[in-house]
């Protein structure tokens, strides 16, 4: 099941220092706190003048899609899934 | 006039070592959706236009494809092969961003690199030294880079051969993920596995005047005299086809950009007059937008319908001084579409400029009002830039954000100067 929404969301971002790596490590959506295990894909896109990062990511169990408004710093839970059929 | 035909005369099997690597990002689409979503990886999904059972399959996965899913079905279709079938909606940011990287990683392998389409790509190593180029190996090790540095799930089937046609023959030998040469040595080997319509630009017309001419198989075709190939496709398209099959480069051609457009598919098939012209003005709000950025200027308009009974009605319009402002593109169209037959069930619509002028808008015109409308264009183009496409848009666009999205065309990608663009509007990414 797939559904998209604009909804704004907590993420605790981390940067790795030694590797260059950035990843959202937590997600906060409907009172959870979901661990991030992987980070799918990283691209990003304008809208406007405003850089807008998106981070694919999973816990494991459920999908999200977050993108980072680097002009406001706001994080927008745009999409998630369970990879299942609708 | 041309060269005189009898003069166009039979030339060997090319034996110069493979130049040419031809890459293939496999089920593209749907293998960046699996990328980017773990979730999926494995699993059979489809990428469509629209999810709607009528919504027409662009790029089914690698699993998907394995149940005899093919691009251009109909999700319907899709599903009633495959219930657990599932169906994304496409997202052209993200295709276009692997494809902007894919060109940078595959540029620090080769200097000459073509983009043919979203997911194809040609590196031409002619001018690289020989000893410098062991084709197979830089392929392995493209293979890795792609899966290190785009993602493990990213997976390119390559072909390598002498000319652009051979390496794209090539690629198509395996897939997923495979890597194949043809050359002198294999080409009769190959060719005898394949039919005809395996010949990409071989359909079902070229197919049945290779038949009509005695020509069955793509082997026969090879050991054609030109002159039987001519006469076989009327012109001298066969000499051509005689050079390409024997490994020599015919392809090489840039066509460059000749026209600029939208088109639109619609799902109702009975819409009014006014919907209709919401539609028009959002096609060329979207043409004059693109045509400005890439810095042309256009005389030609063009509109097309596409009806349900499979007809086709067209027209076109010259202007005599050059277009800029979708205000003056959009007074064309609806000049058009003023003579359109309406009793009939609409399909799809198109809108496109033509006869394009490099000439951006920043020249100074001579005339005052003409001035003034340039720098009226310029100023809701920056605001456009600023806040994002449409962000000022005539009334008659009220309501329709989620109408008209981006999509990416199939076919020769004439966008490189597009995507360019986009990379210099691009900010080095902050994260990475």
């Amino acid at each position: 099941m797939r559904e998209t929404m604009r909804e704004k969301v907590s993420v605790n971002l981390i940067f790795d220092s030694k590797t260059g790596q950035v990843m959202p490590k937590h997600v906060g959506w409907q009172s959870r706190l979901h661990t991030i295990t992987q980070v799918g894909l990283h691209h990003t896109y304008r809208s406007g003048r405003a850089l807008i990062h998106v981070f694919a990511v999973t816990d494991g169990w459920m999908f999200f899609r977050l993108e980072l408004n680097t002009e406001t710093l706001h994080w927008l839970l745009t999409e998630v899934s369970d990879g299942h059929p609708d | 006039m041309g060269i005189p035909t009898n003069l166009l005369g039979a030339v060997g099997i090319n034996h110069n070592p493979s130049a040419i690597m031809h890459i293939d990002l496999n089920s593209c689409f749907a293998t960046i959706e699996q990328q980017s979503n773990p979730l999926l990886r494995g699993k059979r999904v489809a990428v469509a236009a629209y999810t709607t059972p009528n919504g027409c399959i662009l790029a089914p996965s690698v699993e998907a494809k394995t149940l005899g899913i093919k691009c251009g079905m109909r999700v319907r279709e899709g599903k009633h092969l495959c219930p657990d079938l599932i169906i994304l909606p496409p997202d052209p940011g993200k295709y276009r961003f692997v494809n902007r990287k894919l060109l940078q990683l595959l540029r620090t392998y080769c200097p000459e690199v073509e983009i043919k389409s979203i997911d194809e790509m040609n590196l031409d190593f002619t001018h690289i030294p020989p000893l410098e180029r062991e084709l197979h190996h830089i392929a392995q090790e493209i293979k890795a880079a792609i899966r290190r540095e785009i993602g493990e799930w990213m997976t390119v089937s390559i072909g390598i051969a002498p000319n652009r046609f051979l390496a794209k023959l090539a690629a198509n030998l395996h897939k997923p993920d495979g890597l194949d040469e043809i050359n002198a040595a294999n080409l009769r080997t190959v060719l005898a596995t394949m039919g005809l319509a395996d010949l990409f630009g071989i359909k079902h017309r070229n197919e049945a005047r290779l038949f009509r001419a005695g020509i069955y198989t793509p082997l026969d075709m090879l050991d054609a005299s030109p002159q039987r190939l001519m006469a076989a496709f009327e012109s001298i398209a066969g000499y051509y086809w005689h050079l390409r099959l024997r490994g020599w480069e015919i392809d090489d051609v840039d066509f460059g950009r000749k026209s600029i457009g939208h088109s639109y598919a619609l799902k109702n098939q009975r819409v009014g007059t006014r919907e209709l012209c919401r539609l028009l003005c959002k096609l060329t709000e979207k043409v004059g937008l693109r045509m400005r950025r890439l810095g042309y200027t256009a005389r030609g308009v063009h509109l097309s319908f596409f009806y349900a009974d499979k007809g086709h009605w067209n027209r076109r319009v010259m202007s005599p001084t050059p277009l800029f402002a979708s205000k003056d593109i959009y007074q064309r169209v609806a000049q058009l579409y003023a003579r359109a037959p309406k009793a009939k069930g609409l399909r799809s619509l198109a809108v496109s400029c033509y006869a394009l002028i490099k000439e951006p808008l920043l020249q100074t015109s001579f005339l005052e009002d003409e001035q003034k409308k340039r720098s009226l264009t310029l100023a809701l183009d920056t605001i456009a830039e600023r806040w994002g496409d449409f962000a000022i848009a005539p009334a008659l666009m009220m309501g329709m954000e989620d109408t008209i999205l981006d999509r990416i065309a199939f076919g020769t990608v004439k966008d490189l100067d597009e995507l360019i663009w986009q990379d210099e509007t691009t900010h080095e990414p902050v994260f990475d």
